[in-house]
């Protein structure tokens, strides 16, 4: 707290005495000082005592002073001043917030003038950041929100666009660097305001309408997606209960639009598509093919467009948007048209690249057009691939009942242009979400039919390798001609070591598409069936996986190894090559040495008689088993110590016993159901005598204590003959040194016994602390013994 | 705040209850942690064991005996419908992820029925059961579901090929459409309780406790059984382990017994070790945990706290009872509804940060069945998704921004940064600087950029500043023409100077012609001369000869001779 008061007051005097035009360097550390100052700001202020009316002062007069910047006459003071005052909000919270109306006023102030860019960007932000932390608080929106809004509102649209008269129109300004903060900050905004927003909605409507269908200077891509979520939003201001009928009005019509106009854009070629929505089949509008193509304002009053290049421009961003209806959240509970949207993506898909030529074209159209059509259709598809991405990412688990579907128009595409990258990457992609909900259910069909994509897959992954192409020309040396043999590039043969390393260094690097790829190749390992899998496929994809290193798919392929249906040869794992390629990664150390079920064992060595086993025996291990009550008493709700429990382990043992004799005592029903079972009468002795003999356990502190886990069976025989007083030697219980340590135990217990010389004692501490010790032999021994 | 709730539901007795706040309720959410006390209650309803089922917005409960399924809102705590179905519900289960959107119904037919919530969509299966389905459980891939039934089978389904509008090209079409893909049928009496494993993977498993007193475990992927319990008496009730280390039972005088995987030290996972896979076990009876009285009636239904540390089991006289795993034996009774308890749901905790499990759409109000439709499978033409079938649901915002695996956006990383992040503050720096200069030379042309306000002294500033631009557009202009004068001149000099090269390059060949000939005419002269003295010397002799004076005739043809070589050059050098 004093160092908070002091760098206030630091601040203040800096504030204050510095001149306004060198501020603006300082405001950096200035606002890391403040917001550092959190706690401070954001107390009540009740000034009770010296201090606090002192930090009281200080605050208010900091607020007083940025007041004052905000309204100072150098543009440097305004830009210091909004930095300063989204630092104060932020670390002050409610104490800061309920006094920022004259903040509000002041930043209004600075978007009417002429100040560069960055201040009123900065100055909206701010403005929004006040207006979302008040949201929680009803009234400080009363007090602070409501009012000012409205002006914020105009002051933000009047920087973007020109109104031009009376009517609830704007014109977009041409060149305003402020579109995107300006849709941000209403995006943000407009869920918790939709009343205030209500009034405007017209006006931003055609201002969202001008950005998103604007074809002549096309928006970059962050703007033009910002506009169509708000575009989507707007659906928030509707009229009580209405919304939701607005927003399937407005998804309608996205839709209708995507079909419009695309009707123009594939004009060129002949539709095998038949709509399962009767309205839709009777959609055969008439065309002046003797125009170029292009199209009027559509369903969605979007400009009109002229030419295939801002045809399909128009689509890529109506589809853009319908999949922005799927993203972005929605005011109240919604009908999404699922139907209708895959009958649109049917469509779309289903005109493909002709792998023989056989389209069916279209004779109206010039050959000019139809080729450009077809060059251009991949990023339809993109498009189109993106949106089903985001349609199975919306639904989820709710996606199955057609995710065959989808999975089949993936496979179309696929199929017909998996020459393109973003295609690739795309269906790579749509194909990984699908897995997730579908895989398990896959049948041998289903799986086989992504073989294809699988390769490709596979072949996107691995290094492009000279060495490769090498051994394809290889088995067939002979139909090499001369004239081949020129083509062949010499340095390959002057220099094949240094080839690759060049050339990995300079190829280019598709992140995205790799990203995909490895992606699908994780999840399908985990997810599809790997039994259905053929082999082949299964070793390049393995193969891959080896040489990429890359560790996901590893840990898949390892969690899921190749089962050989026919059972003939050994089962393959890439487990050697994890375990080199990521010797300390947690996972793999996890995935080779289990820790929960393995290495932490009960004390029996093998706990279940099997039904066969003779009664004496079980009787002794089951009492072994009941001994130990580990305790569950400190453990709390969802505390971390809540687990180990089920396995009696060592730590509990050894603290339980003070703690479990008295339950003994007050097992009423349990003691009578059990009174039948003589063992039981050996247990409880045994846990009342412990009870002795865990004290000096504990404050001797035997060398042997259970955390000893490297104790050979050699030292164990050593330490337990010459000191330690009793058999509490343990031993972390790796699964292969049982055998030996058989042998030794006899001889540990005798020892420890003759020491003590409590045979009743020995006989429940060996059973409790030995959990890798056979009991059988142990038992013998001690019988003997006695 | 973490809070972590129990749902319970009884089945109707004619006892009444001794608190007025539990007459008439079927079903209660009860906080179990950190305070046990009773959060809210559904009325009307009468459920018999597995037919209570609970998603993220609802509470669906098939009436006893009746066809009818009770479906309660959980945001408003009212009951949103009651949908009746052709046929007795014996059992019922939430399928489809964490949004819980389609409804798996198990008939007193042996059938199954699908019915997807926010679709209205109704699918039903063969019936392929022989009698009443009374257990059913959909894994956690929501992929599959298991039914078991009361002929002591247990059917595996794909849920993938019952919802399907396109069915998946498939070898099975020996098989009926909508039937299941697998039959597990190593019990030997009616099945009363399933319970399936909690991962996602290939090697889940399946327990199914059934009147022949056993409990088996199995693979449900494939089918294959795994281990084979022989359970002291029959078994009334069943839950798992959140880690799958163990299951629980409950019989039918109260007791629960907790039977261990994890028992055996061998090195291969206890439960696919092949070598243990015939031979029964025999859960030793100590494992079997006594009930505080023996009045408790039977254990109906069994669950799990979310850390797995405390059993809740649900008895016949209506009591709720706790108890502690790890010390294995009762701890308390937790709540009492009078009538019996049939189903007991642990729900997921409130208050844990875990944004993976954050529902990205709710599902305010059901859609209830519709049968009159083109959605029920047979009307319509195969392998398309009907133009009508919409999805009712509320999107939901979003804790992690939708458009963050893209890049991040810069407004967004503004917007929650403390105050504004650094490259923000250098941009507004240069912006200043740039700014400064701009208004310290006042008609500078680097000021257009940064002002977007329409004051008038900034029309002025502009209509300055474009007089001055146009003023310098014509100087450049007129340069431009002078540049362009003087190049033509250039060329016309560089025409002019080629011309004359080839003028001198002519001159030139004219003298070389002219000195050859000059050359020639020497040679011809000196060749006439020679001829003209041999002809003077001839002539000479000759007028001697004839006596006349010899000068006299050389005279006379050096006379002639002068006339004839007179006009060349040459002449006077030659003599």
């Amino acid at each position: 707290m004093a160092y908070m008061a002091m760098s206030l007051h630091a601040v203040n005097h800096r504030l204050t005495n510095i001149p306004v035009k060198q501020l603006p360097p300082l405001a950096s550390s200035l606002a890391a000082s403040l917001s550092n100052c959190g706690e401070l700001l954001s107390t009540p202020q009740s000034q009770k005592s010296k201090s606090e009316s002192d930090n009281a002062v200080q605050v208010h007069k900091l607020m007083t002073r940025l007041t004052s910047l905000l309204q100072d006459r150098t543009v440097e003071g305004r830009w210091t001043a909004v930095v300063l005052v989204k630092a104060l909000v932020e670390a002050g919270q409610w104490e800061i917030l309920r006094g920022s109306e004259p903040f509000v006023r002041g930043l209004m102030g600075i978007l009417a003038k002429p100040d560069p860019v960055a201040t009123k960007k900065m100055s909206i932000i701010t403005l929004t950041r006040i207006f979302h932390l008040t949201y929680q608080y009803p009234t400080l929106v009363r007090e602070i929100t409501t009012p000012s809004l409205p002006g914020f509102i105009t002051a933000a649209l009047n920087l973007i666009s020109i109104k031009p008269s009376s009517e609830p129109v704007r014109k977009l300004k041409q060149n305003a660097p402020l579109v995107d903060v300006v849709l941000n900050a209403f995006a943000e905004l407009i869920a918790r305001h939709p009343t205030t927003f209500r009034p405007f909605t017209g006006q931003i409507h055609s201002v969202l309408q001008a950005i998103i269908g604007s074809t002549e200077p096309t928006y970059p891509e962050p703007i033009l997606e910002i506009a169509q979520q708000l575009f989507v939003s707007l659906h928030n201001c509707a009229p009580k209960n209405t919304s939701g009928e607005e927003w399937k009005n407005a998804c309608r019509m996205t839709i209708s639009s995507i079909h419009a106009t695309s009707s123009y854009v594939l004009r060129a070629v002949v539709e095998q598509w038949e709509s399962v929505d009767p309205s839709l089949r009777q959609l055969s509008l008439p065309q002046n093919y003797s125009q170029e193509v292009g199209n009027g304002p559509d369903a969605l009053g979007l400009g009109s467009w002229q030419g295939l290049p801002a045809g399909v421009n128009r689509l890529v961003v109506l589809l853009r948007m319908l999949s922005k209806f799927l993203k972005t959240a929605t005011a109240s509970s919604v009908v999404v048209p699922l139907g209708s949207i895959l009958d649109l993506s049917a469509r779309l898909n289903m005109v493909t690249y002709p792998s023989d030529g056989d389209i069916q074209a279209n004779p109206q159209i010039g050959r000019a057009e139809r080729e450009h059509l077809l060059t251009e259709l991949p990023r339809i598809h993109v498009a189109s691939l993106r949106l089903l991405v985001d349609l199975v990412k919306a639904f989820d688990d709710a996606i199955l009942p057609v995710a065959q579907t989808i999975l089949e128009q993936a496979l179309w595409v696929f199929r017909a242009e998996k020459f393109s990258r973003e295609v690739r990457a795309a269906v790579y992609d749509l194909v990984r979400v699908l897995l997730i909900h579908m895989g398990p259910c896959m049948t041998k069909q289903g799986v086989s039919s992504l073989t294809a994509v699988l390769r490709s897959c596979c072949h996107d992954l691995l290094p492009p390798s000279n060495n490769q192409t090498a051994a394809a020309e290889k088995p067939d040396p002979k139909s090499k001609s001369k004239s081949s043999q020129t083509t062949v590039n010499a340095d390959s043969f002057l220099n094949p070591g240094l080839k690759p390393g060049r050339q990995l260094s300079s190829s280019p690097s598709f992140t995205d598409l790799k990203r995909a790829a490895s992606e699908l190749l994780v999840a399908t390992l985990s997810h599809a069936p790997t039994e259905l899998i053929t082999p082949a496929l299964r070793a390049e994809i393995d193969r891959t996986i080896i040489m990429t290193s890359d560790k996901n798919a590893m840990l898949a392929s390892v969690l899921n190894p190749f089962t050989n249906m026919q059972g003939r040869g050994v089962s393959t794992s890439i487990m050697p090559f994890v375990a080199r390629s990521y010797p300390a990664e947690m996972e793999v150390e996890a995935l080779i040495r289990p820790r929960m079920p393995v290495l932490i064992n009960g004390p029996g060595a093998n706990g279940y008689s099997a039904t066969d086993d003779d009664d004496e025996e079980a009787e002794e291990k089951t009492e072994a088993m009941l001994a130990p009550e580990p305790s569950t008493e400190a453990s709390g709700f969802l505390k971390p110590s809540s687990t180990p429990s089920l396995h009696q382990d060592m730590m509990d043992v050894e603290m339980t016993p003070a703690t479990s004799s008295p339950p003994l005592n007050k097992r009423s029903y349990a003691q009578e159901v059990e009174a039948q079972n003589p063992a039981h009468f050996v247990t409880t002795e045994g846990a009342q005598s412990k009870k002795v003999r865990v004290e000096p356990l504990e404050t001797t502190k035997t060398p042997a204590q259970p955390s000893l886990g490297a104790a050979s069976p050699a030292t164990f025989t050593g330490t337990a003959a010459i000191s330690v007083p009793s058999s509490s030697i343990t031993a972390t219980a790796a699964p292969q040194p049982v055998a030996p340590m058989t042998t030794s135990q006899p001889r540990a217990v005798a020892a420890a016994a003759q020491t003590t010389g409590d045979d009743d004692d020995d006989d429940d501490e060996s059973d409790d602390e030995m959990p890798i010790l056979n009991i059988d032999p142990d038992t013998d021994d001690e019988e003997e013994d006695e | 705040m973490l809070s972590e709730c129990f749902i319970a539901s009884t089945v109707a007795s004619g006892k009444t209850p001794a608190s007025a706040s539990l007459r008439d309720v079927g079903i209660c959410v009860h906080e179990f942690q950190p305070t046990l006390n009773l959060r809210s209650t559904f009325k009307k309803s009468s459920t018999a064991a597995n037919c209570l089922a609970v998603s993220p917005s609802h509470v669906f409960a098939a009436q006893s005996e009746k066809a009818i399924v009770h479906v309660y809102s959980r945001e408003k705590g009212n009951q949103e419908a009651t949908v009746p179905f052709p046929e007795r519900i014996r059992s019922l289960a939430v399928a489809g992820g964490k949004n819980g959107d389609v409804v798996v119904l198990g008939t007193e037919g042996g059938r199954l029925i699908l019915w997807e919530t926010c679709t209205g969509r109704q699918i039903a299966t063969t019936a392929s059961h022989l009698r009443p389905v009374t257990s059913l459980v959909v894994d956690p891939t929501s992929n599959f579901i298991l039914s078991g039934s009361s002929d002591a089978s247990i059917h595996v389904w794909s849920l993938l090929d019952l919802l399907s509008f396109t069915k998946p090209p498939s070898g099975r079409d020996r098989q009926a459409p909508n039937s299941p893909i697998r039959t597990f049928s190593n019990h030997r009496a009616a099945i009363t309780s399933i319970a399936v494993g909690h991962s996602a993977g290939r090697y889940n498993i399946a327990v199914s406790i059934a009147e022949d007193s056993t409990a088996i475990a199995w693979d449900y992927r494939t089918g294959r059984l795994l281990r084979t319990f022989l359970l002291s008496a029959n078994a009334t009730c069943l839950t798992l382990d959140p880690v799958d280390r163990a299951f629980y039972v409950g019989y039918a005088d109260g007791s629960i017994q907790s039977v261990d995987f994890y028992k055996s030290q061998s090195v291969q996972h206890p439960l696919h070790d092949p070598s243990l896979h015939s031979t029964p076990v025999q859960p030793p009876a100590e494992d079997r945990w006594a009930p505080p009285s023996p009045d408790s009636g039977a254990a109906h239904t069994l669950t799990l706290s979310y850390d797995g540390m405390t059993l809740l089991s649900g008895h016949q006289n209506g009591k709720v009872l706790s108890w502690n795993v790890g010390r294995k034996k009762y701890a308390s009774t937790v709540a009492d509804y009078t009538h019996p308890i049939t189903n007991l749901l642990m729900l997921p905790p409130n208050g844990l940060f875990h944004p993976s499990l954050d529902l990205t759409r709710m599902s305010h109000t059901i859609v209830k069945p519709r049968y009159d439709h083109t959605l029920s499978e047979a009307s319509q033409s195969v392998g398309t998704v009907p133009a009508d079938y919409t999805f009712s649901t509320h999107l939901l915002p979003t804790a992690s921004n939708p458009s963050s695996t893209t890049k991040p956006n810069p407004f967004t990383e503004a917007f929650t940064h403390a105050y504004f992040p650094e490259s923000m503050l250098e941009e507004g720096l240069a912006e200043l600087a740039a700014f400064d200069q701009g208004t310290a030379n006042a008609n500078g042309s680097s000021s257009s950029s940064m002002t977007h306000g329409i004051t008038d002294e900034e029309v002025f500033a502009k209509d300055a500043q474009i007089a001055q631009l146009e003023g310098a557009l014509t100087t450049l202009k007129k340069k431009a023409s002078i540049n362009e004068t003087a190049r033509q001149t250039t060329t016309d000099e560089v025409t002019k100077l080629r011309a004359d090269l080839a003028n001198l390059q002519d001159y030139i060949h004219e003298l070389h012609d002219k000195q050859e000939q000059a050359q020639r005419e020497k040679i011809l002269r000196q060749a006439r001369k020679a001829e003209r003295e041999t002809r003077r010397r001839e002539a000479w002799f000759a007028a001697e000869k004839k006596g006349k004076k010899g000068d006299v005739v050389l005279k006379k043809l050096d006379a002639e001779d002068t006339v004839m070589t007179s006009d060349s050059d040459d002449q006077s050098s030659d003599e």
